[in-house]
């Protein structure tokens, strides 16, 4: 009695088991063949970007990360009529590739590649993506640059410009030789396959050299007025803040509160002493990658010890954030996006942007055509 | 006489830890706080500033709150409920059941932050509506974490019986379905608030979590997170106080409950 007892348990927890699985098993199937419909309905070969992202809006399929990343998205959805919500995009491309997000945020010099490119790792869609670009739409802001506290600016002038100086060089080496960069960052410590460092060193020579109006850039690190002009214009229309003394110190923000163009003239004519500091160290917006080989090149090529700095270059990622650990002086120096250090002023820390290096936003929208 | 040095006693029981965080407040306030953590008023900003932002977004403030209880609650019930039914189960079987209830267990040792991201990928199919498969990937996550108390508490209320209760059933022929309905229940009710005190502080912490990875963006804990990444620690802090203030609450109902429904049994148990 007791023996087929327990033998009805164990055949009833069995099925049970095996019910649930078979659910979850034929919701999905359900689920993603009307998706694929949906799609396919949506995304016809000739549609223009504005039909593109007034679709996809409607829908709610556009995606960005957020988290401070999501304000040129938000101005292009303003462009076109739409409201600025979107959904948050993991730091994969999963959800472009099952359809849950159509048109997905994607840096050219990263995710771009590995939605185009066939290497590990990718999704190796080809010529079946088209993107939308920021630049060409009129609502690019400024993204990767080099800043440090306005208190240390001041205290060690020369170690700030010797800084820009070697940094710059070794951009300018790294855009020229670009696999040769690759090489360099993988060997430093690289979180990604060798292929796709090869792919994001190109694409991020072309963002370091190219304006926001497609024309050639030479002088490295350059703070074009208008960019960042239109950068700071659009910070303020969409950075939205509930502390309202940030708020207030946001909408009345001008150019001269984030950024100090004369440290870069003077590292651009090379006229500085001994640097105050020598020990001084960077840190990385996301994890070692050629989004930021003009460092590790500076650092393997000596650009760093010729101006007499000792340079300790800190990767970043996750939850850190670059502008806290600047501001709290864990690091002298970082990269951070030009709208986050603007954001990270109006909450009352004291940053102050020494150079720009990259010269257009790298952000597109990536669609299946 | 007697009545009153337990009343006192009582009274000096509240009255040290309430004077513990009144003393916390003012050194926070007055910034002594921040010289004993080595910290400024940008990273930890002051009470009557967070305060000032807590009243000055009240309306969207709530609406986050709402969306956040709108998941914890529902899972806190569904995990519960399915833990008790696991307890149940393995009670009535207890040759399987003791060792099913150590898996069931292991699932409470799976960190949050593993578990989000994967139950939110798993559930990109339940609807092509972002909000509604957010609020599933989120209610699951908080169910799974609230199951596993449960399950193990209630199995000791429904197994830890009183010596010789056991053999008086049988001595009165119940079967197990009686002994299951007029002992082995009642015998749990206490284990369940015992559970409760554990899963309903989890239950927030694991909503607050799993909206870090919801794709659908909303939630107190999406906010603590969107405004620490943007250099907004007064708005982030806020946000955080609000965290505290629900699980607080939810905790008071649950103290409140709990009183309610054992005062009840005690005094049923005691006429008998």
């Amino acid at each position: 009695m007791k023996k087929t007892k327990k033998a009805i348990a164990a055949i009833l927890a069995l099925t049970m088991v095996m019910a649930g699985l078979t659910a979850c098993n034929s919701s999905d199937k359900k689920e993603s063949s009307s998706s694929a419909s949906s799609a396919s309905g949506s995304s016809s070969a000739n549609m223009t970007n504005e039909e593109r992202i007034v679709a996809a809006a409607k829908e709610g399929k556009v995606g960005n990360w957020g988290l401070g990343n999501e304000y040129e998205i938000q101005a292009l959805l303003t462009k076109y009529g739409q409201s600025t919500d979107y959904l948050s995009q993991s730091f994969d491309m999963d959800g472009f590739d099952d359809d849950s997000i159509t048109l997905a945020s994607a840096m050219t010099y990263n995710e771009l590649g590995l939605v185009v490119n066939d290497y590990e790792g990718g999704y190796g869609y080809g010529d079946k993506v088209g993107t939308i670009d920021m630049n060409d739409e009129g609502v690019a802001m400024l993204e990767d640059n080099i800043f440090c506290t306005k208190e240390f600016a001041e205290k060690n002038p020369n170690t700030v410009k010797a800084f820009i100086s070697a940094s710059l060089k070794g951009w300018q080496y790294a855009c020229e030789h670009t696999d040769e960069a690759a090489q360099i960052v993988f060997e430093a410590g690289s979180s990604v396959s060798s292929d796709h460092q090869a792919y994001m060193a190109a694409e991020v020579a072309k963002v370091v050299t190219t304006d926001t109006k497609g024309g050639a850039v030479s002088d490295y690190g350059n703070m074009d007025e208008e960019a960042m002009q239109q950068t700071l214009d659009l910070a303020k229309q969409y950075i939205k803040l509930d502390d309202s003394s940030a708020a207030d110190k946001l909408s009345s923000m001008t150019l001269d509160d984030v950024r100090d163009t004369s440290y870069w003239e003077a590292a651009k004519n090379g006229d500085f002493g001994t640097p105050e500091k020598t020990d001084v160290s960077i840190q990385l917006k996301w994890l070692p990658q050629c989004q930021f080989m003009g460092y590790y090149v500076a650092a393997a090529k000596g650009y760093y010890d010729e101006v007499g700095l000792n340079v300790n270059i800190v990767p970043g990622g996750g939850d850190i954030g670059e502008t806290t650990a600047v501001n709290n002086g864990t690091v002298d120096f970082g990269v951070t996006w030009v709208s986050n250090l603007i954001s990270a002023d109006a909450g009352g820390m004291d940053l102050l942007e020494i150079a720009q290096v990259y010269q257009r936003s790298a952000i597109v929208l990536v669609y299946k055509k | 006489m007697k009545t009153y040095g337990t009343k006192l006693k009582k009274l000096t029981s509240a009255i040290y830890p309430i004077a513990f965080g009144v003393l916390i407040f003012i050194m926070w306030q007055t910034q002594l706080l921040h010289k004993l953590l080595n910290t400024d008023v940008y990273i930890l900003p002051l009470p009557s500033r967070i305060a000032e932002i807590i009243s000055d977004n009240s309306s969207k403030i709530m609406e986050n709150v709402i969306s956040t209880v709108e998941v914890a609650i529902p899972g806190l019930i569904l995990g519960s409920v399915l833990g008790y039914l696991i307890a149940i189960i393995a009670a009535l079987f207890k040759t399987y059941g003791s060792g099913g209830l150590t898996v069931i267990s292991a699932f409470n040792a799976v960190p949050i932050v593993a578990l989000a991201p994967v139950i939110t990928n798993w559930t990109k199919d339940v609807s092509p509506e972002a909000s509604v498969r957010s609020f599933a990937a989120k209610v699951i996550v908080v169910t799974i974490m609230c199951t596993a108390s449960m399950s193990v508490n209630a199995y000791r209320g429904l197994t830890e019986l009183k010596p010789f209760s056991e053999d008086l059933m049988k001595s009165y022929a119940c079967g197990k379905g009686k002994t299951l309905l007029k002992l082995r229940l009642p015998n749990s009710v206490p284990y369940i608030f015992t559970a409760l005190r554990v899963s309903v502080p989890s239950s927030v912490i694991s909503t607050l979590v799993a909206e870090y990875f919801a794709e659908y963006i909303t939630g107190v804990g999406r906010q603590i997170r969107e405004n620490i990444l943007t250099a907004q620690y007064a708005t982030a802090w806020a946000y955080i106080v609000v965290a505290c203030l629900i699980g607080i609450i939810m905790y008071i109902l649950l103290i409140l409950a709990e009183s309610i429904f054992l005062k009840n049994r005690r005094q049923v148990l005691s006429i008998k």
